[in-house]
């Protein structure tokens, strides 16, 4: 996937036509939708908004997944940091300023990475079983927080700024997804970082040898999926105006799902940030849309994964390494 | 002096008897009286003023399962008889930020009322607002978000008898047990005001019965988890008498539990309808009996009760439907009562 090399740097992935699929993929479903469902509202400005608000946090917390997976690494925890960041900033938010708020749900997320990360740093262990593990362990830990109860957050500066409000007209969540996307984007393209961890992710003898220090990397990565997580855990919370235990819950495969369509390769060494985004608009889009054709939640869950199978073996086509 | 007397005496009866009534009755999620779901009715003249409305609904479930089926079916099949089309339906896998994405799209259609289930009730006024900013009424089923109020912003809730669930399972591990024995209790430990109710006023029912007690307990979250916990109570308690499970998903895993261990003298009553815990039922297994609400009911008066707020007419807050306890003999009754449709023939009670 030559289009995410930074210029000038070692030849590590191919031009791939696959790449493209996703956004073939995008434009073929949203085809069919507006044409199936062109009575049906699909095409109001307020319900294609709706869909770009609601895959905000997935979005999020996708473009961090980018990052983990190109590393070589996988973060499964990512679900249960949103219930942690969001119950932590809520909690402290119950007595104190909303900007305590938010750095308690960024500092739980960082800490979460820096103990993720160390883990599959510097003890050396598999980052599946380390975040299987913490996965777990911090649910359990959410649910234990406020005992199961839901925390409600009525700052207006907060819920405007994170999920509800708008800056000139245009949603913060609107906002917020653009700016994770432009900056993900940015740094993964464009600077040092995000070439030392496709270098990582391709093939971590190599970019030792070319003195990457690879262990600090896994940590950061860790760190930034993580980050990513609390972030959206605070979209969400901003957005519902209130935290519980179960947020973010069933998000890790809409995310993971939403990167590995994108473009993004499962075992290292290629990705990217604006296929993620793409892959959780189809994600959301995919929710809507079939929601609106009136299909029953069963046959709902079936055409939905049916279209990733489908979306998956396309992108997955890859030659072999 | 004697006619002050008798007054007090009359007012502490009173008070007593308001207090006995607060615990046995359900209550609605703000204190609301229920009011009996079959007296919510349509006239003639309403039903034909309904198909007139052209209206159109959509529903919005929490989770699906069996039990939402039926009530899903049953909302349908009386929106159906009055002319009201449903135009989309949704699952939120119990996430709450999943309900109000569902929502939000759900308006993409604009249907006159959206049937729904919050998922929490704490964060769920900022789910079901953009449906009362956009003109489509709102009829809850067992709860409804924090703050909203009856009348103004949602029609009615439809429920079933929470409290009678819970009591008729105590009364059902009494009959099976007559009336004497230990019991364990596997409560849901979340807080989700149906299966809290539930358990509660089985512990209740139980506590108040001379001769049996709750002699172990142990709260769950995940499901998945039971058949750790019926282990647990049965190592711990050779002679446990019976054994309580919050909802019929984990108690399959406790029978299969009980099974393993070679145990056929513990009893297992539950709440919901489940094939495989009425087949041990039928064939004489640990399970003693089931108690299931009257789901399809619950669709239907919710139906009924959001045709009744789409014309205008006003709806008793709370309206529940009652409560059967299913035996070994009451098997295809309990069926066709609670989900309106017979038993899977592996039952052979046809």
């Amino acid at each position: 996937m030559a289009l995410d090399r930074p210029a000038g740097l070692p030849r590590i992935g191919r031009i791939d036509p696959t790449a493209y699929v996703v956004y073939v993929g995008f434009l073929l479903i949203f085809a069919v939708f507006a044409v199936v469902l062109r009575d049906s509202g699909f095409l109001t400005a307020s319900n294609l908004l709706n869909i770009v608000q609601q895959t905000a946090p997935v979005t999020v917390m996708a473009i961090g997944m980018v990052y983990v997976l190109t590393a070589g690494e996988i973060d499964l925890s990512v679900g249960s940091v949103v219930a942690i960041s969001a119950l932590s900033a809520a909690v402290v938010m119950r007595e104190h300023h909303w900007l305590l708020g938010v750095a308690a749900a960024l500092a739980a997320g960082g800490a979460i990475g820096l103990v993720n990360g160390s883990l599959v740093a510097y003890g050396r262990l598999p980052s599946f079983l380390v975040t299987l593990a913490t996965m777990g362990l911090l649910a359990g830990v959410a649910r234990w927080m406020t005992n199961l109860q839901s925390v409600p957050v009525t700052d207006p500066t907060f819920t405007g700024l994170f999920g509800s409000g708008r800056l000139f007209g245009i949603p913060s969540l609107l906002i917020w997804t653009a700016l994770a996307v432009g900056l993900g984007h940015y740094v993964y393209r464009e600077t040092r970082f995000g070439a030392h961890v496709l270098a990582t992710g391709d093939s971590p003898r190599a970019a030792r040898a070319a003195g990457i220090k690879v262990d600090r990397l896994r940590l950061k990565v860790m760190i930034l999926g993580s980050l990513c997580a609390a972030l959206a855990g605070l979209l969400y919370l901003g957005r519902i105006q209130g935290a519980r235990y179960t947020l973010g819950e069933t998000d890790l495969l809409t995310v993971i799902a939403a990167v590995i369509v994108g473009g993004t390769r499962l075992n290292g060494g290629a990705g990217t940030v604006v296929g993620a985004l793409v892959g959780s608009l189809l994600m959301g889009m995919l929710n809507n849309g079939l929601i609106l054709m009136g299909l029953a939640v069963s046959e709902q869950m079936i055409v939905r994964g049916l279209i990733i199978l489908a979306a998956v073996a396309l992108t997955l086509r890859e030659p072999r390494r | 002096m004697r006619r002050l007397f008798t007054f007090m005496l009359t007012a502490a009866w009173l008070a007593a008897g308001s207090v006995l009534a607060a615990e046995t009755t359900t209550k609605g999620p703000h204190g609301e009286a229920a009011t009996p779901a079959a007296s919510v009715t349509l006239t003639p003249e309403q039903e034909a003023k309904v198909r007139d409305g052209k209206f159109t609904a959509a529903l919005s479930w929490h989770t699906t399962s069996d039990w939402s089926a039926a009530v899903g079916n049953g909302a349908k099949d009386e929106f159906g008889r009055l002319g009201i089309e449903v135009v989309a339906e949704t699952d939120a896998g119990f996430d709450a930020a999943r309900q109000k994405s569902d929502i939000e799209t759900i308006l993409a259609k604009k249907p006159s009322v959206i049937v729904s289930l919050p998922v929490d009730p704490e964060t769920a006024p900022e789910a079901y607002r953009p449906a009362l900013a956009a003109g489509t009424k709102l009829m809850f089923v067992d709860n409804a978000p924090k703050g909203f109020v009856h009348g103004t912003d949602y029609i009615a809730i439809s429920s079933a008898d929470l409290v009678q669930m819970g009591a008729k399972a105590g009364k059902a591990l009494a009959d099976a047990l007559g009336s004497k024995g230990k019991v364990g209790y596997i409560f849901h430990d979340a807080d989700f005001y149906v299966t809290n109710q539930r358990d509660q006023s089985f512990k209740a029912t139980v506590a108040a019965t001379p001769g049996m007690e709750i002699a172990v307990e142990q709260g769950l979250a995940d499901p998945a988890r039971a058949e750790d916990i019926g282990n647990a109570f049965v190592a711990q308690n050779p002679d446990l008498d019976a054994i309580y499970v919050t909802w019929a998903e984990p108690a399959e895993l406790v029978l299969a539990a009980l099974r393993n261990a070679g145990n056929t003298r513990t009893k297992i009553v539950t709440l919901d309808l489940s094939e495989p815990l009425a087949l041990d039922m039928v064939k004489g297994g640990n399970v003693a009996a089931i108690v299931a609400d009257e789901a399809y009911m619950i669709g239907v008066t919710a139906a009924r009760a959001a045709a009744l707020g789409l014309i205008g007419e006003s709806v008793p807050p709370f309206l529940a439907v009652d409560a059967i306890a299913v035996t070994k003999d009451t098997v295809k009754d309990g069926w066709n009562q609670s989900l309106h449709r017979d038993p899977p023939a592996s039952l052979g009670v046809q």
